[in-house]
């Protein structure tokens, strides 16, 4: 146990009966840039409460840099920065003054207040908005401030719990390259999101959690690879599409020639074929198709995503919830009630 | 201490907000002021019946309590609100002292009331009533509305840590307003009062903390010329109820807010 997060067999049972978190364990170690994923109602927004000392635990053990959640939570919240779900500023404030009354609270006061302040507004790009009620902010806006005053006191750890859903594509590219460098200079992160390229890019570790438990961590790489295949996907040329010959031509070909192929399927513009190592065996296909005389017109690798992953382990897509039309009506009939 | 410090940032992001919403300001102060303009001079004739007093020096007493009534009780709608957004949840990240963040919200109420109380008096000044009690009398009075006022925000403050609908504080607040207003001393005399509303009134603490008021500003009824008469009993009963009423009310509000917390 030598992790900035550790947490035993935890386990968290609302009132209700629920048994929201049921016996999960994993660490985080310094400097770590942790992605915690899972579906709608898996418990992952339990757990960073339980982490962040806003939920009482049932049984189990969590530390955080340490500190016991239970008997040290004052300990722990001087040294975390927690971002929830909602974005949460007060809009009747400027940005500035959200960024002051936080640092205040950390008890951190004076010059080197203002100082650290200004120095946040400028890495978080809000240095002309910054005395501007952030009422009158864009959502993207408004997340940026959320995250600064999350950082207001030089947290060790970050606890961002769905930091980009909601946010235009331009907005979630900052946030994530603020996120980068944040961790660049030794911040851990600790992040619950749905965006699965990010976290294959940005993540150095990951565990999903499905049900309250932990069905998968490690490192992307890890967990793609246990996936098992790449999958190579063809494209004919269309004269040669006529009436399939091709297609099964090639099937043929490729179940007799190749090893390692686990599975070819069709697909729109030819077949897809999964292969381990998929990168060395193009080459070959491109030579037999050739002296086959089987006209390609694309070739494609790719490997398998993190989507690949969740979907093994969760038995379900991950769903990016955009903001679209949709969701805005929803939200005006349900205020309409 | 960081109570101190905490409460004091608390109470001024309150304030702010304050500022930053008139409209606010302007609908708790409405109806006093409509009161104590229209309303005075629609039941003048009332003074007669309550033995040859000016009703305008009569109701003020009335009409600074309503207005403590109606700021009072938007604090419970207002911690309601940093509820639903998780504002509360993003101070409870921090180290801020727990209490703090209850005790800087009961502040923030106290100075409002105190203002605007003053903003009434100030009107009513211009309106012809003085306390005969003079600056003391002043002073007095805002301390005492101020107390009401701390006393009477446990109310929604508790209702609104209870029910977690600001919806809800409205809607009892207003149901709660003119029952306990009208069949109180606020705005008529005993003595104009059928024989059982003059019981209830005898019993509502409205008529306590009124009586009090009214105590600094008119003089007894057997002295009409006196000044400078201050009517203890009057007074210190009043806090004697104000006290109750706010143990009642801001212990609830305590218990309440712990069990959020902790």
């Amino acid at each position: 146990m030598t992790g900035i997060i550790d947490v035993s067999q935890l386990v968290k049972t609302y009132g209700d009966g629920t048994k929201a978190v049921k016996g999960i364990s994993f660490n985080v170690s310094e400097g770590e840039f942790f992605g915690f994923l899972g579906p709608n109602g898996a418990g992952k927004s339990t757990t960073i409460k339980i982490l962040t000392t806003l939920l009482r635990k049932t049984s189990g053990s969590a530390s955080v840099a340490g500190f016991d959640v239970d008997s040290d939570g004052a300990k722990i919240r001087k040294i975390i920065g927690v971002q929830n779900q909602d974005t949460v500023v007060d809009e009747d404030l400027t940005g500035r003054e959200n960024m002051i009354l936080q640092g205040e609270l950390q008890q951190i006061h004076g010059q080197a207040l203002k100082e650290r302040v200004d120095e946040l507004l400028k890495i978080v790009d809000l240095v002309d908005a910054a005395d501007k009620r952030a009422g009158f902010y864009s959502g993207g806006m408004k997340k940026r401030l959320d995250l600064a005053t999350t950082l207001v006191h030089d947290p060790k750890i970050l606890f961002l719990d769905e930091p980009t859903t909601g946010l235009d594509p331009q907005s979630r590219a900052a946030i994530w390259a603020y996120l980068k460098r944040l961790n660049e200079q030794g911040i851990t992160i600790f992040i619950t999101t749905q965006y699965l390229e990010e976290v294959d890019r940005l993540c150095r570790r990951l565990a999903i959690v499905d049900l309250g438990e932990i069905v998968a961590q490690g490192t992307p790489g890890e967990l793609k690879q246990e996936i098992g295949a790449d999958s190579i996907s063809l494209g004919f040329e269309n004269s040669t599409m006529n009436g399939g010959d091709t297609r099964n031509k090639a099937k043929n070909l490729l179940e007799k020639k190749f090893n390692g192929i686990s599975n070819v399927v069709n697909s729109d513009i030819g077949l897809t074929v999964y292969a381990k190592n998929g990168g060395f065996l193009v080459p070959e296909i491109v030579r037999a198709f050739d002296e086959a005389k089987i006209g390609l017109s694309s070739i494609g690798v790719s490997s398998p995503t993190l989507d690949d992953v969740f979907l093994k382990h969760t038995g379900k897509r991950i769903r990016v919830e955009e903001v679209s039309s949709a969701n805005y009506r929803g939200m005006f009939s349900r205020r309409r009630r | 201490m960081s109570f101190f410090s905490d409460s004091y940032h608390l109470f001024i992001r309150w304030m702010k907000k304050l500022v930053r919403n008139p409209i606010l300001v302007f609908f708790s102060l409405f109806q006093p002021i409509i009161f104590l303009v229209l309303f005075t001079q629609l039941f003048s004739q009332f003074g007669s019946l309550l033995g040859g007093v000016d009703y305008t020096k009569f109701a003020t007493a009335g009409i600074v309590l309503q207005n403590a009534f109606s700021s009072a009780f938007q604090s419970g709608t207002s911690v309601v609100d940093d509820i639903k957004s998780g504002f509360l949840t993003k101070m409870l990240a921090t180290p801020v002292n727990r209490s703090a963040i209850l005790f800087g919200r009961i502040l923030s109420d106290i100075f409002r009331v105190a203002v605007q109380t003053i903003i009434i008096l100030a009107l009513a000044y211009a309106l012809g009533v003085y306390p005969q009690t003079g600056v003391a009398g002043y002073l007095l009075i805002i301390l005492t509305v101020g107390f009401f006022g701390l006393a009477w925000s446990g109310i929604s403050l508790a209702l609104g840590l209870k029910t977690k609908s600001g919806e809800t504080v409205f809607g009892i607040a207003g149901f709660l307003t003119f029952p306990l207003l009208f069949m109180s001393t606020a705005l008529v005399g005993q003595p104009a009062m059928p024989p059982w509303m003059q019981n209830v009134s005898s019993y509502n603490p409205i008529s306590f903390a009124v009586n009090a008021i009214r105590s600094l500003i008119m003089p007894p009824p057997q002295c009409i010329i006196c000044t400078n008469v201050f009517d203890w009993t009057t007074i210190l009963q009043a806090y004697g109820v104000i006290a109750l009423i706010g143990v009642a009310t801001l212990g609830a509000t305590l218990y309440l807010f712990r069990k959020i917390v902790s």
